[in-house]
């Protein structure tokens, strides 16, 4: 076996073999699909505890008029506001002016706790409508009832893609998994990345550099290492796309109830009217989509061409940022150089998920730092298969280069102890047999 | 033959001269001690040979020929400070090392094996680096360095966190790699193992240096006037030395193992060998005689006092 994969095998073996490895790798995937079922779970089946709101209604109209449901809770009272907050159980105490009927005034909402821009919302809307039909009412000739009811309208849209067979498609779901991919990507990146600095620092540290650098080539070493460790990184992903398809596949449709996986295999068969479904649309396209398992693996795929390369340029920078300090404090400073780019990676990603198709997000998926996590937030969109071409060809050719530069510094770098390099001695070293 | 050349080679860090115009030869088959107080650049030197840095003028030879990163690979290097994955377990390690070194897996593990047992740390195969003593991490560092029999070794500091049994047990392992044809370099502040050991020392001080040569010829070069004047039983020293007075200055008395009383001193300016045998043979029954050669130690003292008082003035 070549020296490289002796450095290989030691680099993957010392850490596949560790506990923490082996333990975040299977709880991971379970800990993921238990975050995203978790809310569905509650939706599904739990009993959602409402605000519970007593309301001191000075207009005499529209206290009365208030429909409790199951996010509130409304209750007359002819308390004082202040008693009536201090009673217990209650959330909030709205009041409503007298004479709002007549002219828009504000209401008044008293709380003991945060409020949110929906709680707000939420009930002024409801008392707007109220105030709405009493100020209709005031024309008798109308059957306020009867219009509102019968204009009354509930629009959802089913968008086709005409580029790709009219496949059906909502941007709700490709905005979650392009979310949860950058997300991957970026952990992987940093985490891995930062694992290959971590090591050289540590080899640099304890001297073990000085020995191996008599059997191996220093660009042999570091591209050894950042293989090894690239490995490790694959490894894990590839046993979370497993984990996941096959948990996907096999025990999301056990544990589903019956009639909602009804709904489901309607839905993947564009047979359901969206109106008639229990559960929200997103949700069944979720649930659809999880148990689509070509699907899956084309999206790990993706994920798994763009880590690799991304992880291969990232890790070179964090490899010459390693080889260039003594130890951890001081790599603190200078790993700004890659993990701002992630950063940024990770903003502009944000950007791309809310407008995949904008000239910005385009770009930024072309760009070698910030194309991986960037490309891997658009692909859930589906978009053009050569503008993934083309940005999987930019990377590849900007992570030869970078590795190039990497060893260069890594050869001069491991080797300066105390004081640092000087370029006249970096270029030196550069020729030096 | 010389196995390793340097000539004048320098190193500057900074505005610091840590080596200046170093020129050592190491003959193959031999021992070569490189002294030299704490900071005076042996470091450095070891590191050029092991091409880990550049000298910045200079040349270093190896078997006649430009020293490349190719020849590294015929040499074994252990650092001053242990170079050890904290966190790998120590037969893992070893076999990584050895493997590196071209062994195969089977070969390597064989081998350790036999080496774990000499060194009688056969027990901490499965045990991390981390949990070893200092020692203990020495002896498995020692065992990685010449496991693939290098044709040239270098040792930095070598004995340093070994207790005397083990400091033993290396030398006797040097002494044998060089009986096996190794050629060996080693970094000590340890005379006593010099004098032991080495066929040829390089004193460097201040990163230039001072004296280099064989050690028999070094010893007797600054043997100073000593001598070793033995007497029977019967004779009462303390006279002998009263007597002795105006032409020798004696500096310690002691017996040797046939119980006879010996008398360390030095010849005082002007006195003649001759005289002092011939009074000391007058004074009690004179059985032997022999020049004291001087210890690695008083070199080493001597020399670097004296280039440190050069420097001074």
């Amino acid at each position: 076996m070549s020296t490289t994969g002796i450095i290989i095998g030691r680099e993957y073996g010392e850490r596949v073999k560790k506990k923490s490895f082996i333990i975040t790798t299977l709880l991971m995937p379970i800990l993921m699909l238990a975050l995203m079922a978790v809310p569905a779970m509650i939706a599904l089946w739990g009993s959602q505890t409402g605000k519970n709101i007593y309301v001191v209604d000075h207009s005499g109209v529209v206290g009365s008029r208030l429909v409790s449901d199951e996010d509130y809770t409304f209750t007359l009272t002819s308390l004082t506001p202040d008693s009536a907050s201090n009673t217990e159980n209650v959330d909030g105490v709205l009041i409503i002016p007298a004479g709002i009927i007549e002219r828009d005034a504000p209401v008044e909402y008293l709380t003991d706790e945060a409020t949110s821009i929906s709680l707000e919302s939420a009930l002024t809307s409801r008392v707007a409508d109220i105030v709405e039909q009493e100020r209709m009412a005031a024309y008798p000739d109308l059957d306020v009832e009867k219009i509102i009811s019968s204009v009354h309208a509930d629009i959802s849209m089913k968008t086709f893609r005409t580029d790709k067979d009219n496949e059906q498609g909502s941007s709700g779901l490709s905005y979650i998994l392009g979310l949860v991919l950058t997300m991957m990507l970026y952990m992987c990146l940093l985490l891995y990345g930062q694992m290959v600095m971590t090591g050289i620092i540590e080899e640099k540290n304890n001297r073990v550099l000085e020995i191996v650098v008599s059997s191996v080539k220093p660009s042999r070493l570091m591209l050894g290492k950042i293989a090894g460790i690239g490995l490790v990184a694959v490894t894990q992903i590839a046993i979370w796309a497993v984990l996941i398809t096959v948990i996907s596949a096999f025990v999301i449709p056990a544990i589903l109830p019956q009639s909602i996986a009804n709904e489901v295999s309607m839905f993947n068969s564009g047979n359901l009217d969206p109106t008639q479904a229990t559960i929200d649309t997103d949700l069944l396209q979720a649930l659809g989509m999880l148990g689509d398992t070509g699907y899956l693996i084309n999206l790990f795929a993706m994920l798994l061409a763009f880590l690799i390369l991304g992880f291969l340029f990232y890790s070179s920078i964090f490899a010459a940022i390693g080889s260039a300090v003594d130890n951890i404090q001081d790599a603190s400073q200078l790993q700004t150089f890659a993990v701002m780019p992630i950063i940024l990676g990770i903003m502009f990603s944000m950007s791309a998920i809310a407008d995949p198709t904008s000239s910005l997000s385009v770009w930024m998926s072309m760009i070698p730092f910030t194309s991986p996590m960037v490309m891997m937030a658009r692909i859930p969109f589906g978009i053009d298969p050569w503008q993934i071409a083309a940005s999987l060809a930019i990377l590849l050719i900007s992570t030869v280069a970078m590795i190039w530069l990497a060893a260069k510094i890594y050869r001069v770098g491991i080797f300066m102890y105390g004081k640092k390099p000087t370029w006249k001695e970096l270029i030196k070293w550069t020729r030096y047999k | 033959m010389n196995i390793l050349e340097t000539h004048d080679v320098c190193k500057v860090y900074g505005d610091r001269k840590v080596l200046d115009d170093i020129s050592v030869s190491v003959p193959e088959g031999t021992v070569y001690g490189l002294l030299g107080p704490n900071g005076a650049g042996k470091t450095t030197l070891i590191r050029i040979i092991n091409h880990i840095t550049a000298p910045d003028s200079g040349t270093v030879l190896f078997n006649g020929r430009q020293l490349t990163q190719d020849d590294v690979a015929h040499i074994g290097y252990l650092p001053e400070e242990r170079g050890l994955y904290k966190k790998m377990k120590v037969g893992d390690q070893a076999v990584f090392f050895a493997r590196l070194k071209g062994l195969s897996k089977q070969e390597a593990t064989r081998q350790l094996h036999d080496w774990f047992d000499k060194f009688d740390i056969a027990a901490w195969w499965d045990r991390k680096v981390e949990e070893l003593s200092k020692g203990m991490a020495q002896k498995v560092q020692f065992i990685v360095t010449v496991l693939h029999k290098p044709s040239l070794l270098i040792f930095d500091e070598p004995f340093s966190g070994f207790d005397p049994i083990n400091a033993n047990l290396l030398r006797d392992e040097i002494i044998k790699l060089k009986n096996d044809g190794a050629t060996v370099i080693f970094s000590t502040h340890n005379m006593a193992s010099v004098e032991e050991i080495c066929d040829n020392i390089t004193l460097i001080n201040g990163g230039r240096n001072i004296l280099t040569g064989n050690v028999q010829r070094l010893r007797r070069e600054y043997a100073d006037g000593r001598f070793k004047l033995v007497f029977d039983q019967s004779t009462d020293l303390r006279a002998v030395m009263e007597q002795l007075q105006p032409m020798a200055n004696c500096f310690n008395t002691s017996t040797d193992k046939r119980d006879r009383n010996v008398l360390a001193l030095k010849l005082t300016n002007g006195a003649t060998l001759h005289d002092l045998i011939d009074k000391a043979n007058s004074l009690g029954s004179l059985r032997g005689f022999e020049e004291v050669e001087a210890s690695m130690n008083d070199i080493f003292i001597n020399a670097v006092g004296a280039a440190q008082n050069n420097q001074m003035i």
